[in-house]
């Protein structure tokens, strides 16, 4: 008789802390929503940091914001310029991945297992140590501007080949030596019998990749010159700090910018919800 | 039988392996190992845009303050892997034959030690007078940021992740609201915040200050350092001083970004750890008595260890490579106060197309980055301890 009070007083602690860390983690979106859809006027007079409040949403809905950043500062052409890239890079780092990640885990060659082991020292190299020498190369090849630089340098990837390697271990030769027999190629092996098997990480693989590509702003920033090829993340980056559009705008350059992402997990939530706390275990 | 070793033999040179690795090595090769050399001989010139005069090591000797003071440098980095192979040689010594006398290397290793690390830190000062004290500056920026992120974030996500451990109706909901801020491109969320904590009155942080009877601030265009504004330190020149300022408020609103992306994050990852502990230990405990914060100090805490320092490890190297949020973030009003060696280097690069210069300093950041991983691993293999 003790006991109980007390535990009903901890469940409804526990649960608050809980709403309370959910609203936190949402107040930004729920921000970022209301006021890509108010004036510019509403921006500023119009405010309250109290979602609850009718002064923290607009009085008329303006999608007409949308239409603006969308059109007049092409975020709609640079949103296609990243929806390309990022399925390029993303194509290119399923194939290569695959590949070596099946000869590294279901073929026999010598240097085998020390060559794996350089290709993960990689995993520990920043990204800026590379850009100055990337950067050379890729003028070198007279990529810059051009849709190569934001794929090609991105489509071999250790972490993905280490990833898809534990999955293809975890599957038993037994099935391999059954195709072996019947006189399928190691690649029709790959292709008919493993890719199969290994669908889910595969996925994950996507959107890891994917949402990678899509975030990428440094190296983007630095091979884009023009508008031609330019990502959202960079038109995005360069809207906020030149310093000059209005919130509204901003917030609606901001939405478009994350809603690809926003979309693809919040359809495939459990799978990514799982993927992303094993893979941070892992990776 | 004999098929069967035929085929044994064959599985054992597969030489077509190399074509299915090909394509992968080749453009880690090309993008991810070459470069790594080639930033190397690039720090070795004055090249700006195009490659101009050997310089050999001045680049370095220029951030340094002198070849002089390059060389101690040098010296102490040796000390202080020295004192440790050393400390590992006895170590492996006694493992094998227990009891032997070897203090003489285990007294040698840590004089080395203690020596190249007190030697470090009566450098920096000189460094910092002497040398490039964007350097510094920056490094005691990307210090103070992993300081005020991994331990808040490690707080935070292990409150989340407790509470969150049990069954109840709506558990997914929670992990999928608080995994958002860690799915969703930084470059947005960061968007977001910029307009969050904005000076301007109307801002939501400046909203908040306000229903809290606080005054207005400028966050992210603050240079002034949190120990400056709340106590006054840290106003003089000098590089005690600079450390005393605390980090600047403007830094400290990244920090607050950061908490927000990763608490989530660290939650899940944490909720993995806690559902790996057997549930017999609490039994054990319940039946011993123990009271929430006891379990909590004596079973679960303990039994994490493992998480937490993977989360520690992961964190710190983070913030050492974070660019994203800081460059949306950082405003030229805080006057470099946010600026993180990162992203010091992305300027030298890019903006002053000092491409040697930059080379060199993307090196000391490789060379603390590695510094770190090797030290994970080395205390990783050792076997994190399960409590006492």
């Amino acid at each position: 008789m003790e006991i109980r009070p007390k535990r009903r007083i901890t469940e409804i602690l526990f649960l608050s802390v809980l709403v309370l860390g959910a609203f936190v983690a949402l107040m930004p979106f729920l921000y970022m929503i209301s006021n890509s859809l108010k004036t510019y006027g509403e921006t500023v007079t119009r405010v309250s940091s109290n979602p609850f409040s009718p002064r923290f949403w607009p009085r008329k809905l303006q999608w007409g914001n949308y239409l603006i950043i969308l059109k007049d500062d092409s975020m709609g052409r640079y949103f296609f310029n990243s929806l390309i890239i990022a399925l390029v890079t993303v194509s290119g780092i399923i194939v290569t991945s695959s590949l070596a990640a099946y000869g590294f885990s279901k073929m026999r060659f010598p240097g085998r297992d020390r060559i794996f082991t350089v290709l993960l020292v990689t995993l520990m190299i920043p990204e800026t140590v590379l850009l100055i020498p990337n950067f050379l190369i890729i003028s070198s090849f007279r990529w810059v501007d051009k849709l190569h630089a934001l794929t090609i340098p991105f489509m071999g990837s250790a972490f993905f080949i280490f990833f898809l390697r534990q999955f293809f271990k975890q599957i038993p030769d037994a099935l391999m030596e059954a195709a072996k027999i019947d006189g399928a190629s190691h690649f029709t092996i790959l292709v008919r019998i493993m890719v199969p098997l290994i669908k889910a990480p595969l996925f994950t693989v996507f959107f890891l990749a994917f949402n990678g590509s899509w975030n990428a702003l440094q190296w983007p920033m630095v091979v884009t010159q023009s508008e031609k090829w330019r990502p959202i993340s960079v038109a995005v980056a360069k809207y906020v700090t030149e310093a000059g559009p209005e919130t509204q705008l901003r917030m609606a350059s901001a939405m478009v910018a994350l809603a690809p992402i926003l979309v693809i997990f919040l359809i495939a939530q459990k799978q990514i919800t799982e993927a992303i706390t094993n893979t941070g275990m892992k990776g | 039988m004999g098929k069967r070793t035929e085929r044994k033999k064959s599985l054992n040179r597969d030489y077509e392996g190399y074509l299915f690795i090909a394509p992968a090595c080749f453009l880690i090769f090309l993008f991810g190992i070459f470069p790594v050399f080639y930033t190397l001989y690039i720090s070795l010139f004055k090249w700006r845009i195009k490659r101009g005069s050997f310089l050999g090591l001045r680049n370095y000797a220029d951030l340094f303050g002198s070849y002089g003071l390059l060389l101690l440098l040098l010296a102490v980095v040796l000390a202080i892997i020295g004192g440790t192979l050393l400390l590992n040689r006895r170590e492996k010594l006694n493992e094998m034959h227990p009891g032997t006398g070897s203090t003489g290397l285990s007294l040698g290793g840590r004089v080395l030690q203690i020596a190249g690390w007190a030697g470090l830190l009566l450098l920096l000062p000189l460094f910092y007078s002497r040398g490039d004290d964007k350097l510094l500056d920056s490094l005691r920026v990307t210090i103070w940021y992993s300081l005020g992120t991994v331990p808040f974030q490690l707080l935070f996500g292990l409150t989340l992740s407790i509470m969150l451990n049990r069954d109840f109706k709506g558990r997914q909901v929670f992990r999928v609201i608080y995994l958002l801020p860690y799915v969703v491109p930084s470059v947005a969320a960061a968007t977001v915040f910029e307009r969050l904590f904005s000076l301007r009155p109307e801002s939501f942080a400046n909203q908040v200050m306000q229903s809290l009877g606080k005054a207005p601030l400028q966050w992210l265009q603050e240079p002034k350092g949190l120990l400056t504004l709340w106590f006054g330190w840290g106003t003089g020149e000098g590089y005690i001083q600079s450390w005393l300022q605390g980090p600047s408020l403007a830094l400290a609103t990244i920090m607050i970004f950061n908490w927000w992306v990763f608490a989530g994050y660290y939650a899940l990852i944490f909720s993995n750890g806690l559902s790996q502990i057997p549930t017999q230990l609490y039994d054990a405990a319940k039946v011993d008595g123990a009271g929430f914060w006891t379990t909590l100090r004596k079973v679960t805490i303990p039994m994490l260890s493992p998480t937490t320092f993977f989360l520690t490890m992961l964190g710190i190297i983070g913030t050492f490579k974070a660019f994203n949020q800081i460059y949306i973030l950082r405003n030229p009003a805080a006057r470099g106060a946010a600026d993180p060696l990162s992203i010091q280097i992305f300027f030298t690069f890019f903006r002053k197309s000092r491409f040697g210069y930059a080379s060199a300093m993307a090196l000391i950041l490789f060379t603390i980055v590695l510094a770190l991983t090797v030290l994970q691993r080395r205390l990783m293999s050792k076997d994190v301890h399960y409590g006492d």
